[in-house]
């Protein structure tokens, strides 16, 4: 009998309320789109299975509530987290600027994990205040990679979950080499991100 | 998983069959579809065939020759039941017969073991070992999960008897007429007898074709092909297009599609004709009963499960949709077969093999007494071979390479499978099987060799065959026959069986051996060399037993159009002249079977003359399947993503009246209550609760109350949630000093889900009880009146210097004690008896408002609670916390350590000890009218 998966990994969306971390999960989970805006009042979870060079993968996404009063909240859900995704809207500069303690928030609750910083929103060029360069370079900064998606018009949402999921596979198997390996060599680059991928 | 005892379900099961039919076994178990897992029973029951009697009377006569007698072949087939009500349902007429399997030679199984582990999804909890059985017939392909049991076992190993009686059993294949009444639906369309002999699946479509097409289950389950639906299908899709949401209500639909059986199901052209094919659907015997359950047909009672078998789903939709990923490659494959007579290949067989202009892509060649030498019978190897070998290699078509894929021997029976070079890495799973069925079927004189291989994405078998010889013989070439097909097996690496029959293309040919029965007034070899084989055809042996169904059922066989291969003086094209004059006949025969193969040759090669037989051969064009991996890929990733939708819109969803509560100002002591009702909006019961936040000891602050705090929520359901808050002496004083707002977020979690935040805020209005002393005491005016930024003020800080002096005790307390010293020194059961809280609220708001509590009209018995809530809500009780110690020890040790401990009191912490026992012993020397004593008091 085959398994399921061979792997289950659990992902987080983090981000400042409105910037579109629930249309990217639904975009990904369910390929649906609504210009209806909900405010996520809770955790929303959601499942996608994708197969990764032959492995399958089953990712349980946590949507989290970007409001500031559920900040404490919601900081209890990064427990157990294999990778986060911190959303902007490349439409809303505070929500860039906010970016920050959002990383400082994965940095307080979680050990080991992945993160990668999106852009969403990027269907809205003609009201983009976030600068691409900008954020490219505070990626870089902050050796994140980086992505700019359209949860509207299905813009690199597959590319950041398989990006991330990658990324965490990556990890695991490494921290699988290194406990199997033993102590005789631990290498220090290998979670440097590789090139930013640049896209829209 | 629900377990009912053995009898019910059989008993149920009974009262479901027709007088005369036998039920052999029965069992509860889980449909699987997509992963959703319904209740059904299982019955294996066994009947006769009623009609066909004339069938049976020619073999009846048949082997009274060769001495057999042939008994009474009982037939069996597999019901699947399920129930309009819960399961198991409390009678009979809620249970109905959904389809029917009857056990014939498409009839398939596998099984295979499941740990269920989706704890969060499945009803059951915990590891349960449970097998997956799958059931296909030609029109069905049901997977069923059932936990292991002695029942189950004694069920699967019922059916795989039945199913290996079926592969033995030599009766022309059964029709199951007797399983018509279960089917019971209107028989009189499109149940026109199949005549075509190349008809694959002749009897089982007799059976399944009749309705005219219901719509498929599976495929409208799946959701999966919307382009395609037509209007039955469109039925059950029309309201949420993927079919994910259309789980509960299609068994409705089904019960309307019956209603309606001329409507044509199917689905759209991506898919294979054979997917097109409807599942069969059945109507119960008794309608009417049918009818009244429609309305509660699938309701909640029977909730679908997931199952844990997300992989085998996913391998079943991709093989629903093999069409939109594979196309067909039409290949040219030339398969010919020679009785060679034991006579060594002293000539070239090019006239034979490379005739034709374009070169074969694929060579099948069967050869027949390659060696009559006696060494071959008793020693595997044998000198004919390779010079055979030899020849064949070298008389191949010259316009391209060819690679050998196999070969096989046994004694005379050779086998060789050649393909073009270019196609040779496309060839795999390459088996080979030899069946004797000569002397006591252990001699290899007679018998079958087989190659099975995958040519790109198609299985091909080539068989071929020796059967008996001699005039009269046919039963035994029958018997033979029947013996190659259940005895030639490929066992593949994983174990997994291949008979003949699971192959999409079958060539099956050889030295069948069957003549021409003619009477003897019949001059065979006149009527051959004139070419009249007309005549000749209808007295042929092959073609009479298939025509009866006795052999090749299922398989074709290209018109002839030559003269009889058989039986010629060697090296000539004379009919036999020895001494025992053979009759000519067709002995060498090429038949097939599979779609998407069409034969343009059929031929004899009357050049090569060094047997006494003539080589025949048979070129034709095969369409196999070729998978395109990007299309593969893609195809699979869109069932990945539907699965995933699927199991997405099965999670647990709720929704609320309100997220956020906004509670009128909060007084102390009163009640407030809120509700908050939850509805289940999802298609599963949800089971919430109302979960502890990290660091909390509690799921929500200790001035609110939740009832319930978790719940069960069927489907539709609703539960109405009431949220009282209530402020008391605990927590007055927090909210009171600004330590902590009247705010919480209360996290209710669905299990296996989200969890969705309730806000609640409210404001506090503050009052005198919950205040400190040293508070109180510095205001001179109405504790409403003051301002919440100057309470906020004299709660944090030290007293500040004031205009006005401070009163040396809280006038709140002064007002209280004072209305009980006037009022109450004499009351029996002042401070035992309880107040009224509905008083005691009065007089919080008027000591709030500055009102002397006398002037209200309430009993001295809220007086005295209110007074102890006073205390008792003061942030630091009267005696200080980090005197308190101190005091107890004091207590203990007399007089003089006791005023020590009040002299280090603050101010006005002393005052108010003071005045307090000041008023105990006032009250005590009243104690003969107010029934206290010391130690009531003391223990207040």
């Amino acid at each position: 009998m085959n398994r399921d998966y061979d792997h289950l990994l659990k992902l987080l969306i983090i981000g400042d309320s409105g910037v579109g971390k629930s249309s990217l999960l639904l975009r990904f989970a369910d390929n649906t789109f609504t210009s209806n805006y909900i405010n996520t009042i809770g955790v929303d979870f959601k499942i996608r299975t994708l197969d990764v060079d032959g492995q399958k993968v089953k990712l349980h996404i946590w949507d989290t509530a970007g409001q500031e009063r559920f900040r404490t909240i919601t900081s209890t859900y990064y427990r157990g987290t294999h990778g986060v995704i911190v959303v902007y809207d490349i439409t809303n500069g505070e929500s860039f600027a906010n970016i920050k303690r959002w990383l400082h928030e994965i940095d307080q609750n979680c050990d080991v994990v992945n993160r990668i910083l999106v852009g969403n929103k990027c269907d809205c060029k003609d009201r983009q205040v976030v600068l691409p360069e900008d954020a490219r370079r505070f990626a870089e900064r902050m050796e994140i990679k980086h992505f700019e998606t359209s949860a509207k018009n299905n813009t690199n949402v597959d590319e950041l979950f398989m990006t991330l999921t990658r990324m965490v596979l990556r990890n695991k198997q490494e921290q699988k080499e290194q406990q199997a390996g033993g102590k005789d060599k631990i290498n220090l680059h290998s979670n440097k991100p590789r090139k930013n991928k640049q896209c829209c | 998983m629900f377990h009912v005892p053995v009898m019910d379900l059989e008993e149920l099961v009974k009262h479901k069959l027709l007088p005369g039919h036998k039920l052999i076994a029965a069992v509860q178990a889980g449909l699987v579809q997509e992963f959703v897992k319904r209740d059904r029973a299982l019955a294996l029951i066994e009947g006769f065939e009623a009609a066909d009697v004339s069938a049976h009377l020619d073999i009846i006569a048949a082997n009274k020759r060769s001495g057999a007698v042939p008994a009474v072949e009982v037939e069996r087939a597999v019901l699947v039941l399920c129930s309009t009500a819960e399961f198991l349902p409390s009678s009979p007429s809620q249970f109905f017969i959904e389809s029917v399997l009857p056990i014939d030679a498409r009839f398939k199984y596998t099984i295979d073991g499941l740990e269920i582990s989706h704890r969060s999804y499945a009803l059951t909890d915990g590891n349960q070992s449970a097998i997956l059985l799958s059931l296909s017939s030609s029109r069905h392909q049901l997977l069923f999960e059932m936990t292991f049991s002695q029942k189950t076992n004694i069920f699967v190993s019922e059916v795989m008897k039945a199913a290996e009686g079926v592969s033995k059993r030599k009766a022309p294949t059964p029709e199951f007429t007797w399983l018509k009444p279960y089917l019971n639906n209107s028989a009189s369309s499109g149940s026109s007898k199949p005549s075509a002999a190349g008809d694959h699946n002749q009897n089982s479509q007799q059976i399944f074709t009749i309705e005219g097409g219901s719509p498929c289950l599976v495929a409208d389950l799946i959701g999966m092909s919307p382009e395609g639906a037509d209007g039955g299908s469109q039925t059950v899709n029309s309201d949420g297009g993927a079919g994910g949401d259309n789980f509960i209500e299609t068994g409705r639909d089904v019960v309307a599609n019956r209603a309606s059986p001329s409507h044509k199901g199917g689905l759209g052209g991506s898919l294979a004709a054979e997917d097109e094919a409807d599942l069969l659907r059945v109507k119960d015997i008794t309608l009417d009963n049918f009818a009244l359950n429609q309305s509660t047909f699938y309701k909640p009672a029977v909730m679908p499960v997931l199952a844990g078998a997300r992989e085998s789903h996913v391998q079943h939709m991709m093989a629903q949709r093999q069409g939109s990923y594979t196309h067909a490659l039409p290949l040219t494959v030339f398969v010919g077969t020679w009785n060679v007579n034991g006579v060594p290949p002293s000539i070239g067989l090019i006239e034979w093999l490379a005739v034709d202009p374009e070169p074969p892509d694929v060579y099948a060649l069967g050869f027949q007494e390659l060696d009559l030498a006696t060494e071959a019978y008793i020693f595997q190897a044998s000198n004919r071979e390779p010079e055979w070998r030899a020849a064949v290699l070298s008389s191949l078509h010259p316009a391209a390479r060819y690679v050998e894929v196999k070969l096989v021997r046994l004694v005379g029976m050779l086998l060789m499978v050649l393909v073009q070079e270019k196609h040779a890495k496309h060839v795999s799973r390459v088996q080979a099987c030899t069946v004797p069925t000569g002397i006591m079927n252990m001699l290899g004189n007679k018998g079958g060799v087989s190659v099975s291989l995958e040519l790109y994405n198609t299985s091909v078998c080539f068989v071929n065959c020796h059967l008996a010889a001699h005039v009269e013989e046919y039963e035994r070439r029958n018997e033979d026959y029947d013996c190659i097909c259940e005895k030639t097996v490929f066992v593949g690496p994983s174990g997994l069986q291949r008979y003949i029959r699971d192959h999409s293309h079958i060539y099956f040919f050889g030295d069948m051996n069957y003549r021409i029965s003619a009477s003897p007034e019949v001059n065979i070899r006149k009527l051959a060399s004139a070419g009249q084989y007309e005549t000749l055809l209808k007295l042929d042996q092959l073609n009479q037993q298939r025509r009866i169904g006795r052999v090749f059922k299922g398989y074709s066989e290209g018109p002839i159009n030559f003269q009889p291969t058989f039986k010629y003086d060697k090296d000539t094209d004379s009919w036999d002249s020895s001494e025992k004059q053979r009759q000519p006949a067709w002995c060498d025969r090429i038949l097939w079977a599979g779609e998407g193969i069409e034969q343009r040759i059929y031929r004899v090669h009357m050049a090569l003359k060094i047997s006494d037989h003539k080589p025949v051969s048979a070129s034709f064009s095969s369409q196999v399947k070729v998978i395109d991996q990007a299309k593969y890929r893609r195809v699979h990733e869109e069932v990945m993503k539907q699965l995933d939708k699927m199991e997405n819109e099965f999670l647990p969803s709720v929704s609320l009246s309100k997220s956020e509560v906004v509670l009128s100002p909060v007084h102390f002591l009163e009640l407030q209550s809120e509700t908050i009702t939850i509805s289940n909006t999802g298609q599963f019961p949800v089971q919430f609760s109302f979960i502890k936040k990290l660091n909390d000891e509690e799921c929500c602050k200790p001035w609110l109350k939740i009832h319930p705090k978790s719940a069960f929520i069927p489907p539709g359901g609703d539960c109405v949630v009431r949220l009282d808050v209530k402020v008391d002496k605990s927590s007055a004083w927090v909210l009171a000093s600004g330590a902590e707002q009247l705010y919480d977020i209360l996290v209710l979690h669905l299990d296996g889900g989200k969890d969705y935040f309730i806000t609640i805020t409210g404001d506090y209005v503050r009052s005198c009880f919950g205040s400190s002393i040293n508070a109180l005491v510095h205001l001179n005016k109405p504790f409403c009146e003051v301002p919440v930024a100057q309470l906020i003020d004299l709660e944090s800080s030290a007293p500040q210097k004031t205009l006005e002096l401070p009163y040396a005790i809280p006038k709140e307390l002064w007002y209280l004690v004072d209305h009980l010293h006037s009022h109450a020194l004499s009351t029996e059961g002042l401070f035992t008896r309880p107040g009224l809280s509905k008083e005691l609220c009065e007089i919080r708001a008027a000591l709030d408002a500055g009102m002397p509590s006398r002037e209200l009209g309430v009993s001295v018995h809220s007086i005295a609670q209110a007074l102890l809530v006073f205390l008792e809500a003061l942030p630091e009780p009267v005696v200080p916390c980090s005197l308190y110690p101190a005091a107890l020890r004091a207590a203990a040790e007399g007089y003089l350590p006791a005023k020590q401990v009040v002299s280090q009191m603050p101010d006005y912490h002393r005052n108010v000890f003071t005045y307090l026992m000041a008023f105990l012993n006032e009250l005590l020397v009243h104690r003969h009218e107010n029934k206290l004593d010391a130690s009531t008091l003391g223990s207040l």
